[in-house]
């Protein structure tokens, strides 16, 4: 189909992820360098070094004290936060826009990404996950396909939610009829394109869990549920809704009850204006 | 003046210059009422149906929970002379992701915790936009009684 390669096309105009960024995730991913190698990193980009530094000094974390230097940044927060900071800033810049298409205002897709990544972080250490900063990263940027295919869903909205409403479809398998592709299996293509590691490819791909073989992988089970937590909370929700597909098997797998599940809403509830604070200075 | 009614929150007022507002409901739930006679309104935006499984955040936050933000926000609105007998009641939200059943379909148990209370308690709904897999933002303006809901997508109308 020429549409697909038209949108493929458009992966382009996204702003690219800094290079520093997969420098720093390498890192982190691999076992063999120390805490500061990676605050090494960080330390030689100033422009990162300047918003962690806001971000730290945010009410959002209200710490007992100003925080000046990146060497203090990581001993008072430990240095998975600090990589979060960066992540986040790196990911606002394609994301803070509005989508007409899904119906988003400005900032309405960032307060979600943002959202699903501290709950699956939070999740994943709870559930002793060995990649804590892959999963917030995953969340933060699995809905980056909505940026592109943002115009085509607006072209084609009526045709999408005729789909929706009248025969059954969930929004993804609207999407991918009417246009051809999902948002998530587009949003994998430009996680490959930005050279991110197969496994993050992977989440990102099947953050809806397109492919069955996904269920069974831990970390796209948390990044999975996340997502769903934010569609119940209506964080970020646009005109595709709640209208995806709810898979109480895998939740099962990873030992969600729906005790379980009303806790988390009830603990990112109650974080919800820190998290505000936090919007503003990211 | 536009007040926004947060998630897990609740707003009541006597002022008739103004609205207000709750946005983005999912499987959360918007509560209005309103009594034209002395023109008082009330709205609340309540995310799980019962404080039991957390106590302790229910107290800090009772407008989390169905079971102790509704109560609330009758309570509310009698202080500035409502009568629970003119009040005017609208319910929205209570989406549910598709195919989500059962125990886990926060969207509807916050929706029957709603009509448990309200049954015992006499309370009739005058409307209700409930279910389906939509987003909801809902509005009221004190002055008049007006209120108006969107649909995430849709044109807002007027209830
Ligand atoms: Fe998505």
């Amino acid at each position: 189909m020429s549409a697909i390669k038209d949108l493929i096309k458009e992966i382009d105009n996204l702003k690219p992820i800094p290079a520093v960024v997969n420098q720093i995730m390498d890192a982190v991913e691999d076992s063999k360098s120390s805490m500061t190698d990676i605050a090494e990193i960080i330390l030689y980009d100033p422009v990162i070094t300047a918003n962690i530094l806001k971000m730290c000094n945010s009410a959002y974390y209200a710490l007992p004290r100003r925080v000046d230097s990146v060497h203090d940044a990581v001993t008072m927060m430990g240095l998975n936060q600090v990589v979060d900071m960066v992540l986040m800033k790196s990911g606002a810049s394609n994301l803070i826009k509005g989508q007409e298409g899904y119906g988003l205002h400005e900032g309405e897709l960032w307060k979600h990404a943002v959202s699903s990544a501290l709950i699956a972080r939070d999740l994943a250490e709870k559930k002793g996950s060995e990649h804590k900063q892959m999963i917030f990263t995953a969340a933060l940027l699995k809905d980056i396909g909505k940026v592109i295919l943002d115009r085509f869903v607006g072209d084609s909205f009526t045709k999408i939610d005729d789909l929706v409403k009248k025969k059954g479809f969930s929004f993804k398998e609207a999407e991918k009829k009417v246009i051809g592709i999902d948002h998530a299996e587009l949003g994998g293509l430009v996680a490959e394109m930005w050279d991110f590691s197969p496994k993050m490819i992977s989440m990102i791909k099947n953050h809806h869990l397109n492919d069955e073989a996904a269920r069974d992988d831990l970390e796209t089970q948390i990044l999975y549920v996340a997502d769903n937590v934010c569609m119940m909370m209506g964080i970020g929700g646009g005109a595709d809704g709640l209208a995806y597909r709810f898979h109480r098997d895998v939740l099962k797998r990873l030992g969600i009850s729906p005790l379980d599940l009303q806790e988390i809403i009830a603990s990112f509830g109650s974080e919800m204006k820190r998290v505000e604070e936090l919007l503003k200075v990211i | 003046m536009k007040t926004i009614v947060g998630v897990s929150d609740m707003k009541v007022s006597n002022n008739k210059d103004e609205v207000l507002i709750t946005y983005s409901l999912g499987s959360c739930i918007g509560v209005v009422i309103y009594d034209s006679q002395v023109k008082v309104g009330g709205m609340l935006h309540y995310m799980l149906p019962e404080s039991q499984i957390d106590k302790e955040k229910a107290e800090k936050n009772p407008y989390m929970f169905a079971d102790t933000g509704i109560p609330s926000l009758f309570k509310s609105a009698y202080g500035l002379g409502a009568l629970k007998s003119r009040m005017k009641v609208v319910v929205v939200g209570g989406a549910q992701i598709l195919d989500q059943k059962g125990f886990f379909n926060i969207g509807k148990r916050n929706h029957m915790a709603l009509r448990k209370l309200f049954f015992k308690n006499g309370v009739i709904i005058d409307h209700e936009d409930v279910g389906g897999n939509v987003n909801r933002t809902i509005r009221i303006e004190i002055g008049t009684g007006d209120i108006y809901m969107k649909t995430s997508g849709k044109v807002e109308e007027k209830l």
